[in-house]
């Protein structure tokens, strides 16, 4: 009778008894006693637990820059994976984390979101954050079946992509110019952040409905046409087929970024949403033509 | 081991401290001394902008979690507006982080942007718009991660005390339904 505790009392518990052994089939032996419990006890089992080996699987209950981000998150890196070996001590014997999102459910929402990202081994964090460029990156750039509706395109919005596309463009140009190489890439660089950051706050004047860093982000993902027109223009220095390349991109690039923006305002209003974002890529093309 | 040897704290995680440090000097260390080899400001403000977007990921990726258990990162529900959330390890492993650790954590922060800040105003002294567009990065990216993990702190505190009202509720009752019982 008195033994008997509700689930509301070893909840608190299940932190000291998982401090004891850091083990992942603790937490195992724990999970399967609550689902079992909560089987028999209710009929609703409030969100699917995932099984606790793939509760080191990705990130925030959704569906992780920047990294992660958070404020002006500019996460993970690209490449090599960092010289960080996994730190044996990440495994911290910890009960999963309190979120801080307010649960609606009861007692035992520790074990409901999955995301133990506060426990996952750094290699972990760095294939997410990878894969998460990569999609980003696939979603604005490339036709896929959710364009028309941006708010779920860039939910997970990152500013890696996009810082790395700024910076490649800037010393792309860079490369190019045959004077003055640091005024070049300085004034790219500015003029490309700057110009996003406006973009943006004009977006957010005419009234329309995007999130700061969404918006950035996007704006950064839709420079990677005119990357890679930078790009051919460096190895080409014909001026026609430059021009022919500049517009070709310049067209994907508003391409990309129209629905995100003619989306988010007024439609009454989606010209003068859109035309600063068009002025900015062909200036940055002309940059790119211009330069020699 | 030594039983007469005192109990000192030694870093627990050396390894993450040493790489939370790393980068952060790095950066520092090289806009600094960079002017003295380096002609080309690309290569300054490349490299540098790099290895402060490295430590700003390795700060709230990894030596976040590890030295202080603490993370925050932004998401954006269903609704369509962005949320902040901050995670923070439970009570009992909080109270078991090593000490030094996240003195050193806290500390090395707060001191690169104050480096930063002081680097800036050298440039602003100077006159030097370009050299005052690196200062801006680094000290944005610092910021940022200040900022986000003092909230996260903070959060991290109003939870443990909402947390301990509640157990404190919760044993209360169960004590009180078990007195009853008893009658």
């Amino acid at each position: 009778m008195s033994n008997q505790q509700n689930y509301g009392d070893t909840i608190p518990l299940r932190s000291t008894h998982l401090h004891s052994s850091s083990s992942q089939s603790d937490i195992d032996e724990i999970e399967n006693l609550i689902h079992s419990s909560l089987s028999s006890s209710s009929p609703v089992v409030p969100s699917p637990v995932p099984p606790a080996s793939s509760a080191r699987t990705p990130s925030p209950p959704r569906a992780q820059i920047p990294v992660s981000s958070s404020l002006p998150p500019l996460p993970p890196t690209s490449h090599k994976p960092l010289p960080i070996p996994v730190v044996p001590s990440v495994h911290i014997p910890a009960a999963p984390p309190v979120p801080s999102s307010s649960n609606p459910r009861s007692g035992i929402e520790g074990f409901g979101p999955p995301p133990n990202t506060l426990t996952e081994p750094v290699w972990d964090t760095v294939k997410r954050d990878l894969s998460r460029i990569v999609s980003n990156l696939k979603l604005v750039v490339f036709p896929n079946p959710y364009r028309e509706d941006p708010g779920k395109a860039l939910r997970d919005w990152d500013l890696w992509g996009p810082f790395f596309f700024i910076v490649f463009l800037g010393l792309v140009l860079s490369w190019s110019a045959s004077v003055k190489k640091s005024e070049v890439f300085a004034v790219a660089f500015a003029v490309l952040a700057a110009g996003a950051v406006i973009l943006t706050l004009n977006v957010l004047l005419l009234g329309g409905h995007i999130i700061f860093f969404q918006s950035l982000s996007l704006l950064g993902y839709c420079l990677f046409p005119l990357d890679i027109g930078a790009l051919i223009c460096l190895m080409k220095d014909n001026v026609i087929l430059k021009i022919i390349v500049v517009s070709v991109t310049l067209a994907w690039s508003s391409w990309a970024a129209y629905p995100f923006m003619s989306m988010a305002v007024n439609p009454r209003r989606k010209a003068l949403a859109l035309y600063p974002v068009f002025l900015m890529y062909v200036s940055v093309g002309f940059l790119i033509i211009a330069i020699d | 081991m030594d039983p007469n040897q005192p109990v000192t704290e030694n870093y627990s995680n050396p390894k993450t401290c040493f790489f939370h440090v790393l980068f952060k000097a790095a950066a520092l260390a090289f806009y600094i001394l960079s002017a003295i080899f380096f002609n080309s400001f690309v290569i300054i403000f490349v490299v540098t902008v790099l290895l402060a977007a490295l430590d700003f990921w390795v700060v709230k990726n990894v030596s976040g979690r590890i030295l202080v258990g603490l993370r925050w990162w932004n998401e954006i529900n269903d609704l369509g507006e962005s949320v902040w959330r901050f995670e923070c390890l439970d009570q009992e492993s909080l109270a078991r982080m090593n000490k030094k650790d996240s003195w050193l954590f806290w500390w090395t922060m707060y001191l690169a942007a104050v480096a930063w800040i002081i680097l800036g105003i050298f440039s602003l002294i100077r006159f030097q718009a370009d050299y005052l567009l690196v200062v801006g990065v680094c000290l944005t990216l610092s910021i940022a991660n200040i900022i986000g993990f003092t909230k996260c702190r903070k959060d991290a505190k109003k939870q443990i005390q909402e947390f301990a009202t509640q157990t404190i509720a919760s044993r209360f009752s169960s004590t009180l339904q078990s007195a009853f019982s008893v009658i």
